[in-house]
């Protein structure tokens, strides 16, 4: 170990984050906090009634509900579905534009202006999660005052999806690198993770072993979406386990 | 240039003329790259129709093709470490998709070259004023001599003419 | 078939020297529909690529169908005769341009809809790896890339294999035509003259060409194909879409070919140049394609459906049961119930009027065949809760009508600018023939009777 003294001296380096998700679907109830919060977020423009009834309707983390039996013993089950930041990722490599492409934390990034509209990533990603602009986006108003000034307001024709909130990601940096200090756990949340109730979602480092999400991420309960592909997401799904089913039995 | 020639109904005669022009090259001073011989279409079933057959074409195309592979996948793996992204868990040179586009360029380096190779070799585009007769498009073959020496030209037209030619024209710019 | 040189020439460019209203009627209609096409497209620019049917998760779908229908229809020509060529077979000589011409205009229709399909499709040029001020190069790891390449590389190709033996075509109107035309035949000709150097290099030039160009169009429906079967997707992620989409295309191809070549027959009075033998060996092409294409679909249903993966089967069941399947089921009727029955007996084959029947709901099957590919697929992708619809909108339908008006444009503009026959060769084919019946003379008593005769 070097002594402090001389750590100091160093310039002053942040520590390279890994970060992943971890959904709790024990705790989910499927209340769609996490995508009002992510539309206000991240200025994803409502396409309106006529549009969202064709299919073109943009919401970068969705709830999906699948139902399990027969009426009357129905039960509901919630999968909140976002961009699962792959390792391995389908949609970067078809990208002829480096509009999608890795970046040095490993979240698939997405560069709004490199973006022609080939669409084929949307194609390639198996989770269906990249969400396209077929109409120029338009807010009513008031709408168009609530929009945020860190993110880029998308044009037509162009792939969008989950950042894992990159712009709260560069400003947690920029306040500890001012600060010379690390980022502690939980210091900052994405805005789906921010208003969930429940606390069905947390995010973090998933290569820090003390971090919430790494611990969630080792339970027995912990599944990927759809494994067998072999994409390396980095959402954790903790599958309903046996608290729920106790309870329900 | 001037030149006399005549014009053939059939290969054979075609063939006939050509022989008796090469037998009086030496005695009146010409030689046989002065030899015309035009026609409407190839006659590589005989001997007239067979001047500078041989051609280093398919070696040209051949080695065209290999410059544009190996320009290509120097090209291709220069821009993906000039700019390095990575993309899908892949390396940043990748082998494989790159060997489709070497493949690609390969390919077109060696239509290109044979392209290029065809006009270079052909002397097209060539645009000037050459000896040249219409009849050629009606099946007719030209043979004749251009600049011809000095008195050789009746000698000429007599033999053009007693190969069977049926009609022996002269040419002048 | 034996014709002077002067017959040959004389109806051969015919169409050139002259044109009746019935032409110019034909024109109009097909460019108005090709306006269509034009507006659809200002209307799509307009509204942004939401004035299409699509919609997420279907994310490609009628434009992308029409590319890879357009690309299978340009394998009709360079590719077969360029077959022809290698294989030296004698009856190609009236048929190897009319082919190469739908290659290039079919490639050109193919190549505008990937850029009607791209939702920024002002920027198609980002494709071409320029040293830009955005300091960034194309991605070629994406089978787009891919496209981009093998399709120039095709275009330039099969362009230059039109071209090479057209010029004698061209010097031969350049002489037999006045003013402007022969002005500018004479520069189309680059000034060709004919001697034996250059009939040389060109047969070189053309045997070259056609041995370089057969594992280009191969490889170009191989990377179409792989635009698809690179992707995760059921029901495209699967290693026999290379050779299934080469075979699908030579199969369009020479349906359309047989077409072309009826039509051509008939406008062009060509009677006795395109006679029914071609159609009857073009027609025995056409079922050896027919039989490869349905064990093809056998190999891949058979494949999927022993596996019985829960996605792939999503998908199979869409096309062969679900909503698709009056689609998939009309594909296999015009792909192989019609044709193969007509083909197989001689006495129908060898009847222009049959042959053209059997060829053209082939090129509808082979329309559906593209797009039960791409869409079904989309619709039913991996995540239930993500599973769409797809209906194309007017605009997609306009386009795609314009596209197949545009093909028929094209190639009436052509036929009065080009002989459609290749003349020079057509003729060395006449005097060829005859070569090869008559006894050989001994050189050696022709140059002695050549000598006593001129002394």
């Amino acid at each position: 170990m070097a002594p402090a003294k001389e750590q100091n001296q160093k310039a002053f380096r942040l520590k390279r984050r890994n970060w992943g998700m971890a959904v709790d679907e024990d705790r989910c109830t499927g209340c769609e906090a996490c995508v009002v919060a992510c539309h206000a977020e991240n200025n994803i423009a409502t396409v309106g009634e006529e549009q969202a009834a064709r299919g073109r309707a943009m919401h970068w983390i969705r709830i999906e509900r699948y139902y399990e039996g027969t009426f009357p013993d129905i039960k509901v089950k919630y999968q909140p579905v976002l961009c699962q930041q792959c390792d391995n990722a389908p949609c970067e490599a078809v990208c002829p534009t480096y509009a999608s492409y890795h970046n040095a934390e490993g979240l698939n990034a997405q560069i709004y202006n490199r973006c022609i509209g080939t669409r084929y990533c949307a194609n390639a990603c198996p989770y269906e999660d990249r969400y396209f602009n077929f109409v120029n986006p338009a807010w009513d108003e008031p709408l168009n005052l609530q929009l945020n000034p860190d993110v880029s307001v998308r044009s037509v024709g162009i792939m969008e999806k989950c950042t894992f909130c990159i712009q709260r990601i560069r400003a947690a940096e920029i306040n500890a690198e001012k600060e010379k200090r690390q980022l502690k756990d939980g210091e900052f949340n994405p805005a789906c993770v921010q208003s969930c109730p429940t606390e069905a979602l947390v995010f973090g480092d998933l290569d820090d072993p003390e971090s919430r999400v790494s611990r969630l991420a080792k339970s027995n309960r912990a599944a990927k979406l759809l494994p067998d592909l072999g994409t390396k997401p980095k959402v954790t799904y903790l599958r309903r386990g046996s608290w729920y089913d106790e309870q329900n039995t | 240039m001037q030149a006399i020639y005549g014009l053939y109904r059939d290969p054979d005669s075609a063939q006939q003329a050509m022989d008796l022009l090469q037998q009086a090259e030496r005695g009146l001073g010409f030689n046989d790259n002065q030899i015309l011989v035009l026609t409407g279409e190839p006659y590589e079933d005989h001997a007239f129709g067979m001047q500078n057959k041989k051609t280093i074409m398919p070696w040209m195309s051949a080695g065209g093709g290999l410059v544009g592979g190996l320009l290509g996948f120097w090209f291709i793996s220069f821009t993906q470490r000039a700019y390095p992204l990575m993309t899908g868990g892949m390396q940043i040179v990748t082998k494989w998709p790159d060997g489709i586009l070497t493949y690609e360029l390969t390919m077109l380096g060696a239509i290109l070259t044979t392209v290029v190779t065809l006009l270079i070799a052909a002397r097209l585009p060539d645009w000037r004023r050459h000896v040249f007769d219409p009849a050629i498009g009606e099946g007719k073959i030209l043979i004749g001599v251009t600049d011809p020496p000095e008195g050789s030209q009746d000698e000429l037209r007599r033999r053009l003419r007693s190969a069977g030619a049926v009609e022996v024209k002269e040419f002048i710019a | 078939m034996n014709k002077t040189p002067e017959q040959i020439n004389e109806e051969l460019l015919l169409p050139l020297n002259s044109t009746s209203w019935r032409y110019y009627l034909a024109v109009a209609a097909l460019g108005m529909l090709v306006l269509v096409g034009f507006y659809a497209w200002g209307y799509q620019l307009d509204h942004g690529i939401g004035a299409s049917g699509l919609d997420r998760p279907v994310f490609w779908g009628v434009y992308i169908t029409d590319f890879v229908f357009w690309i299978g229809i340009s394998h009709a020509g360079t590719l077969i005769s360029a077959i022809l060529r290698v294989s030296n077979a004698e009856w190609r000589r009236p048929v190897t341009r009319c082919a190469e011409a739908i290659t290039v205009f079919s490639l050109l229709i193919a190549a505008t809809f990937p850029v009607i399909h791209l939702g920024r499709p002002w920027l198609f040029f980002w494709l071409i790896p320029y040293p830009s001020e955005r300091g960034i190069w194309p991605q070629f790891r994406s089978p787009l890339l891919w496209d981009f390449f093998a399709l120039n590389t095709y275009l330039i190709g099969s362009f230059s294999f039109l071209l090479l033996p057209s010029f004698p075509d061209f010097a031969l109107v350049r002489d037999r035509s006045e003013g402007w035309r022969r002005r500018l035949y004479g520069i189309l000709s680059l000034g060709w003259r004919g001697t034996p150097k250059q009939w040389h290099r060109l047969e070189m030039a053309m045997r070259i060409m056609a041995v370089a160009i057969i594992p280009v169009a191969v490889s170009v429906h191989t990377i179409v194909s792989w635009d698809f079967a690179m992707a995760l997707v059921p029901g495209w992620h699967s290693t026999i879409f290379g050779p299934y989409f080469v075979a699908g295309a030579i199969f369009s191809g020479i349906a359309a070919l047989i077409i072309v070549m009826a039509c051509v027959r008939k406008l062009l009075h060509l009677e006795e140049y395109l006679e029914p033998i071609h159609f009857d060996h073009l027609g025995k092409l056409l079922l050896a394609m027919s039989l490869i294409w349905f064990y093809f679909v056998f190999a891949e249903s058979l494949t999927t459906w022993y596996g019985n993966q829960p996605s792939e089967m999503t998908v199979f069941w869409l096309t062969r049961s679900g909503s698709f399947s009056p689609l998939f089921w009309m594909m296999v009727i015009c792909n192989a119930i019609i044709p193969v029955p007509i083909l197989s007996i001689k006495r129908l084959r060898s009847k222009i009027g049959w042959t053209v029947l059997a060829s053209i709901p082939i090129v509808i099957g082979m329309w559906l065949e593209r797009f039960l590919i791409v869409v079904p697929s989309l619709e039913q992708n991996r995540l239930p809760y993500a599973y769409g619809t797809y209906t194309p909108s007017w605009v997609e339908i306009g386009i795609t009508v314009a596209s197949f008006a545009a093909m028929p444009l094209l190639y009436l503009l052509f036929v009065k600018a080009v002989p459609i026959i290749s003349i020079w060769e057509l003729k060395l084919g006449q005097h060829e023939k005859p070569a090869e019946v008559a006894a050989p003379v001994p050189a050696e008593e022709i140059v002695q009777g050549a000598t006593a005769s001129g002394r």
